[in-house]
């Protein structure tokens, strides 16, 4: 079961790859979904296929020997998932848990972690033409950014799932 | 295409087991050459292997099989005499052998990894002709040129390639009676020597023979095997993984519901339903502990399987080292986990390296010094508690401590200051040190001072422990100490400020209650004398960099961790108990974090981390805090009555304002809750620091007993005076009240006096003038 599942996953995971690839060479009419959320007093957003669930604020475990942003780890049906607060992670001061706090857990291959984040918004289709590569000034952000959305009205800050997971300490 | 690699698997199986086996055969055929028995064995592996290489068209295989088989048949018949020599050259061959197979296992092939084997052969030839070994080196090209096979009593080995398809049937149907036969002929290996003979030289035979003699000479065999069947089935590894990680969740729950149930049972005592579901639980935690040892069992292997290599390495060490040494195993029955015996067979082989090398004398010195030439290799497995224990014995020379130091003092591995206080066993320790080692000359066995470091990381890496004793001039004793299964293991739990950490079970030597009084500090490290020994001591919180919220106090807990030779106290603020664990991983994102080795779900649901006992003996060396010195959290100095603040606890608006004006002259702060989870939360979020709970104990949602108890959980509020106001009166009732944590028992009705003075005598508030 678990092998097929992932297999699934996998498939999904590369036709998005694809369909996120192809923006850069054809300015093709594809859409791709995002989930938007806020952290801080900015909205992001991260493609929905990199998202495995999102629940509310449980009860996890502190961590030796981590950076401060790892809050550490909870059980997620008996699957330990390390926790990382996004706002600290973005050098934002520390906020406690309330009503609208989430827990988004995302997953890139075999690698999967918890994120704290303020709100969640909606989830958003965006044609592929609008998404703007990172501009050059923000390219030390440890590449944390995929590119920048642009909408009717404001812009979003696509954000790219692999790095996130990318231990960094 | 698919028969073919599904044959070629079972060849490759069948063919290692055989191999496995006849490493050890043939150094017992060295002691006893005239065992005709063994002989036959061995030549049965070399031609059963022959006969199935040759049916692949393992064409290099084939011919070095059958160059062995020539020797040794000629052996069988006592044309030959076993001599060491010619045991080397089997022996090489045999390695050759597991060689090939190797490379036919990866690559399908024989030829792919260029082994040559036309120099053993023309050796065989060489044995075969009777010529002696050291003329060999001229005599090469000579016998290749006689080949092919020059042998008395060529093989009559059938042409494959040429057969027509009814033949090849004959062909595997020859090669399937022969198997049969052997089998056969094992199990009737109790029966005279006259049958047996008959029922093996079939097998070697040319095929027009066979049909008639077997069915003779097993006439009674046939009943003895339908009695004994093979009641085995080879299962997958990740079947049995899978499995291994299903009993594993079983566990988590069990736990999970052990705990509900002494939840409910405090809450609902008396009540009848409560035996009902009693006997559930126990029922199946009795149920999964069973099945959790059953599949454990179906996992264990027999430490056979690694003794097995031991006795053709000792007997290669002592030809090498010109020693004579005799390996003696003792409870190779002994089971142990199959990933555990994957990994201790490295260990192992060092260990015995070195009692060999280091340990036994030369037959010289062993006779100036009174002991018989030959020394003795004891290795002895046996079950202890929880734990396999290996035991590696040898009668040699023993170990001096003083050398030790002396050398370690040489090679820079301690200072002279360091090597005064080691006693005589950590002194034995020092040869587990990296760069260590006490061999005069450098041999190609051992004395490059690698190997028993790498010992000792791995029986770290198993959560092992290294215990050595030695005795000058009789011998040294090596105990490796190993857990029996790696995935679920007994733990100890331990808080720490308002953390949890499990400490595996199998490290824990003991554990003791001391008081600060009895902590010395030696050149500025904190150690605690117990009993004869002297042990370093660190705090867990400052190696885990826990956070301070509370004053331990005067007692404090220590454990004692041992890992290979070296022991640590480690201080924390209580021990929880002892539970079974079930380790999983805390994926790619957090592996490898210094000091934890992963991480299990408790019966609550709670995510706890399992430190890794290696890591935090390493990482205690790092720490420097002076524990004498420590300083006490700074509590801020409580003068003025209006530093102190209150929490009251009542569901009734009217006792609220009564307690409230009861209290009112001592001019402490009042904070008031509804309910017993209103309070709690006040409590948990620790906004305001309370210096006294006033709870009553009839109250809706949440009552007075169960929110002491809860408070109680905390271990910060360990000490908060918990004062209950009731009118509840009877025994049972105080009594209860002080079961779940309660300072006091105040009963309505109350006067306002006494209810001041119990409160400020609890908070310890200076007496003043009261207005």
């Amino acid at each position: 079961m678990d092998a097929q599942l992932s297999n699934v996953l996998q498939q999904q995971q590369k036709q998005k790859h694809n369909l996120l690839d192809n923006t850069q060479n054809q300015k093709g009419e594809e859409e791709i979904q995002l989930v938007g959320f806020i952290v801080g007093d900015e909205e992001y957003a991260i493609p929905i296929l990199d998202i495995q669930e999102i629940i509310k604020p449980i009860e996890y475990t502190r961590i030796p020997s981590t950076p401060e942003y790892v809050l550490g780890a909870f059980n997620l049906r008996g699957n330990v998932i390390p926790l990382i607060d996004l706002r600290m992670k973005f050098s934002l001061p520390r906020k406690e848990a309330d009503e609208t706090t989430r827990y988004i857990v995302m997953r890139d291959g075999d690698n999967i972690a918890g994120f704290v984040i303020d709100k969640l918004t909606e989830a958003i289709r965006l044609k592929k033409s609008s998404i703007d590569p990172t501009p050059e000034t923000l390219h030390k952000d440890q590449g944390m950014i995929y590119g920048i959305g642009k909408r009717e009205k404001t812009i979003i800050t696509i954000l790219k799932v692999a790095s996130l997971l990318q231990r960094d300490f | 295409m698919d028969d073919l690699r599904e044959i070629l698997e079972d060849f490759l199986i069948e063919a290692f087991e055989l191999v496995e086996q006849i490493d050890q055969d043939l150094v017992e055929l060295e002691n006893n050459p005239e065992d005709l028995e063994l002989l036959n064995r061995i030549f049965r592996v070399a031609h059963t292997v022959k006969g199935s290489s040759s049916f692949l068209n393992f064409d290099v295989l084939t011919r070095l099989t059958h160059h062995m088989e020539d020797v040794l048949n000629k052996a069988r018949r006592d044309e030959l005499k076993i001599t060491p020599e010619v045991m080397d050259v089997i022996l090489e061959s045999v390695d050759m052998m597991k060689a090939l197979l190797q490379c036919i296992k990866e690559n399908s092939s024989d030829t792919e990894c260029g082994i040559e084997i036309d120099d053993i052969c023309n050796r065989f030839d060489a044995i075969s002709q009777g010529k002696p070994l050291e003329a060999l080196e001229e005599s090469t090209e000579t016998a290749e040129e006689k080949a092919p096979e020059p042998q008395p009593e060529p093989e009559e080995e059938p042409d494959y390639a040429n057969m027509s398809d009814e033949e090849v049937e004959a062909e595997i149907q020859r090669l399937l009676e022969e198997k049969m036969k052997e089998k056969e002929a094992k199990k009737a290996k109790k029966k005279s020597a006259e049958p047996k003979k008959q029922a093996q030289k079939p097998a070697a035979a040319a095929p027009v023979k066979q049909t008639s003699s077997p069915a003779k000479a097993d006439a009674s065999a046939p009943k003895k095997v339908a009695s004994t069947p093979e009641q085995t089935i080879r299962v997958e590894v990740k079947r049995l993984d899978h499995l291994m990680n299903l009993i594993g969740e079983l566990v988590l729950g069990k736990n999970r519901l052990l705990k509900i149930y002494d939840d409910v049972e405090e809450r609902y005592e008396g009540e009848k339903f409560l035996e009902e579901l009693n006997q559930v639980v126990s029922s199946v935690s009795l149920v999964t502990t069973d099945l959790q040892i059953a599949v454990m069992k179906t996992r264990m292997l027999p430490v056979s399987k690694v003794f097995n290599k031991f006795p053709r390495l000792v007997r290669d060490l002592s030809r090498e080292l010109n020693k004579e040494i005799e390996l003696v195993t003792i409870g190779e029955d002994t089971e142990l986990d199959k990933s555990i015996v994957e990994e201790i067979g490295d260990p192992l082989v060092h260990m015995i390296r070195n009692s060999c090398d280091h340990g036994i004398e030369s037959p010289d010195e062993r006779e100036a010094k009174g002991k018989p030439r030959k020394g003795t290799v004891k290795l002895k497995a046996y079950n202890e508690g929880n734990q396999i224990v290996i035991a590696i014995e040898d009668d040699g020379a023993g170990m001096d401590p003083e050398f030790l130091k002396m050398k370690a003092i040489e090679k820079g591995v301690i200072t002279e200051r360091e090597a005064d206080q080691l006693s005589d066993k950590e002194a034995y320790a020092l040869i587990f040190r990296p760069g260590f080692s006490t061999a005069a000359k450098v041999t190609g066995v051992s004395g490059r001072g690698v190997g028993m470091d790498v010992v000792k990381t791995n029986i770290e890496k198993l959560n092992g422990i290294i215990d050595i004793d030695s005795e000058l001039g009789k011998g040294s004793v090596f105990k490796l100490k190993i857990p029996l299964t790696l995935a679920i293991m007994q733990s100890l739990l331990v808080s720490v400020q308002e953390e949890f950490f499990a400490i595996p079970l199998a490290s824990v030597l003991e554990t003791v209650r001391i008081s600060m009084d009895e902590i010395y500090t030696i050149e500025g490290k904190n150690v605690l004398r117990l009993r004869n020994e002297i042990l370093s001591l660190v705090r867990l919180s400052d190696m885990f960099g826990v956070e301070q919220v509370f004053d331990g106090g005067e007692h404090v807990y220590v454990v004692i961790i041992g890992l290979a030779e070296s022991k640590l106290g480690i201080i924390v603020d209580g021990l929880v108990g002892q539970e079974e664990i079930v380790i999983k991983s805390m994926g790619d994102y957090l592996q490898g974090i210094e000091g934890i080795a992963g991480a299990t779900i408790r019966g609550d649901g709670g995510v706890t981390l399992i430190t890794d006992v290696a890591a935090m003996m390493k990482l205690a060396k790092e720490i420097n805090v002076d524990l004498t010195q420590q300083t006490s959290l700074e509590t801020v100095q409580k003068t003025k009555p209006e530093d102190f603040h209150l929490l009251i606890v009542d569901d009734s608006k009217t006792d609220r304002t009564i307690m409230k004006k009861s209290l009112a002259p001592l001019g402490v702060k009042l904070t008031e809750a509804t309910n017993g989870v209103e309070a709690l939360n006040m409590i948990k979020t620790g906004d305001i620091n309370f210096d006294a709970v006033l709870i009553d104990i009839e109250m809706p949602q949440m009552d007075g007993y169960t929110l002491a108890a809860e408070i109680r959980k905390y271990s910060r509020y360990k000490n908060l005076p918990l004062l209950a106001v009731t009118s509840r009166v009877s025994k049972a009732d105080r009594l209860r009240g002080i079961e779940s944590g309660m300072t006091e028992y105040i009963t309505k009705p109350y006067s306002a006096e006494y209810l001041m003075e119990t409160v400020r005598k609890n908070i310890n508030l200076p007496v003043m003038e009261v207005a």
